[in-house]
């Protein structure tokens, strides 16, 4: 977190700062401004998404947690939430939503099916969106209540509270890789192996 | 009602030999035709005075676990007029390529029904005016997807599947030119032009 030098003097300026009562200070401002302002990006694609609507009405009331502005627009946005399955067809397309987002930008994964492709374990369903996107929150559940996704957001306040400007490693962009992929392919292979009841299916050859 | 539709005595009247046999299922009438003499008995189907099946269900595909069946290409027909409906059949030889003639000159709404079928399981249609790929992206390349030899996580590996889907060109399938209003423009009612003229895209022609 910006303590140690990585290489004896390669970082700028700033990352050879240790943290001190003004930074800190500015650290807690900037960090509670963004906490409680979220612009989330509603990526709706299958049932969580209706669970996301019902976060976002008025028994929930998602506005309590300053996240009251759906921006439909990438550029605007904060927090990609990613609420049902993602078929690879989607992929390319989540990756261009994500790479649009200006920094600061979190990703949340609402439910099983974003998480790890639940029960479609098929020739169609990306394998969980981290193979996709960087994602800080997943939010389980099939789809998962609004108080689970509740929970995931305030859990990501509290990242955002932890968070660091001397941490210049945070607000990198991780595009996608020379080869075309975001993860190293072994990873990808091995995050997307079958688990659970999924191994005994017999027709899965 | 387990008596088979009057349409098939029509039938055996009319074309003889080309109608192979007929079974009644569930109240369904299915006859099953000869592939080569398909087109004509559809025509028929159609204009006959006392048939007027005008209107074309869905256009599907039947695969069995037995490789020794031969694959069904299934029509289901309905006459709006006369409240009857009816189902056709063809059975093509596996081991022989998968060919059948298109039958969009006589229903429109083939179009996309037959895409659907060639898709999922390689059927090709003969005279219809763009075959390609409309359930997975057009550079799809692992196969048919509801063919028995098709596994159910596919051909190619996570990574791989990964790697085709995120260069895939995010933009291609949601074109208007996707949908081809723009092109039947000139065929749509007067009602239809009118609205689509001041459609908020600021119209199509």
């Amino acid at each position: 977190m910006g303590l140690t030098l990585p290489d004896g003097g390669a970082g700028t300026e700033v990352s050879t700062m240790s943290p001190n009562w003004v930074t800190t200070r500015l650290d807690f401002l900037s960090n509670w401004g963004r906490a409680n302002s979220l612009w989330p990006m509603p990526f709706g694609t299958a049932c969580c998404a209706i669970e996301f609507m019902a976060s976002a009405a008025s028994r929930f009331d998602l506005a309590r947690f300053g996240m009251e502005r759906m921006s439909f627009s990438p550029r605007q946005a904060d927090v990609l939430i990613c609420a049902g399955r993602l078929p690879f067809k989607l992929a390319p397309v989540i990756r261009k939503i994500w790479d649009q987002m200006p920094q600061p930008k979190w990703a949340i994964s609402m439910g099983a099916c974003a998480s790890s492709g639940g029960i479609f374990d098929t020739y169609t369903m990306v394998q969980g969106i981290d193979t996709i996107i960087p994602v800080d929150v997943y939010v389980p559940g099939c789809p998962p209540r609004p108080e689970g996704l509740i929970y995931g957001i305030q859990l990501l306040q509290k990242k955002i509270k932890g968070e660091s400007f001397l941490d210049r490693d945070l607000r990198e962009e991780h595009l996608l890789r020379p080869d075309g992929l975001f993860l190293p392919a072994e990873k990808i292979d091995e995050v997307s192996e079958p688990f659970g009841n999924s191994v005994h299916q017999t027709r899965s050859a | 009602m387990t008596e088979a539709s009057p349409s098939v005595a029509a039938l055996r009247a009319r074309f003889g030999g080309a109608v192979l046999r007929h079974l009644v299922s569930c109240g369904d009438t299915i006859v099953y035709v000869e592939a080569a003499r398909l087109l004509e008995v559809m025509t028929w189907l159609r204009d006959d005075p006392g048939q007027r099946f005008d209107y074309l269900t869905d256009v599907t595909a039947v695969e069995y676990r037995d490789q020794e069946r031969p694959l069904e290409v299934v029509w289901q027909l309905r006459s709006l007029g006369r409240k009857a409906d009816l189902r056709v059949k063809v059975e093509l030889d596996q081991r022989q390529p998968l060919v059948v003639a298109s039958v969009f000159d006589l229903w429109k709404g083939a179009d996309w029904l037959e895409r659907e079928v060639f898709d999922m399981f390689g059927v090709s249609f003969t005279g219809h005016p763009d075959l390609r790929r409309i359930l997975m992206w057009e550079t799809y390349a692992e196969g048919f997807p509801l063919r028995k030899d098709f596994p159910l996580r596919g051909h190619f590996s996570r990574a791989e599947q990964t790697r085709q889907a995120l260069s895939a060109n995010a933009e291609a399938h949601y074109s208007l030119e996707e949908l081809s209003i723009a092109a039947a423009y000139d065929e749509l009612p007067a009602d239809m032009q009118e609205r689509l003229a001041h459609g908020e895209r600021g119209g199509v022609k």
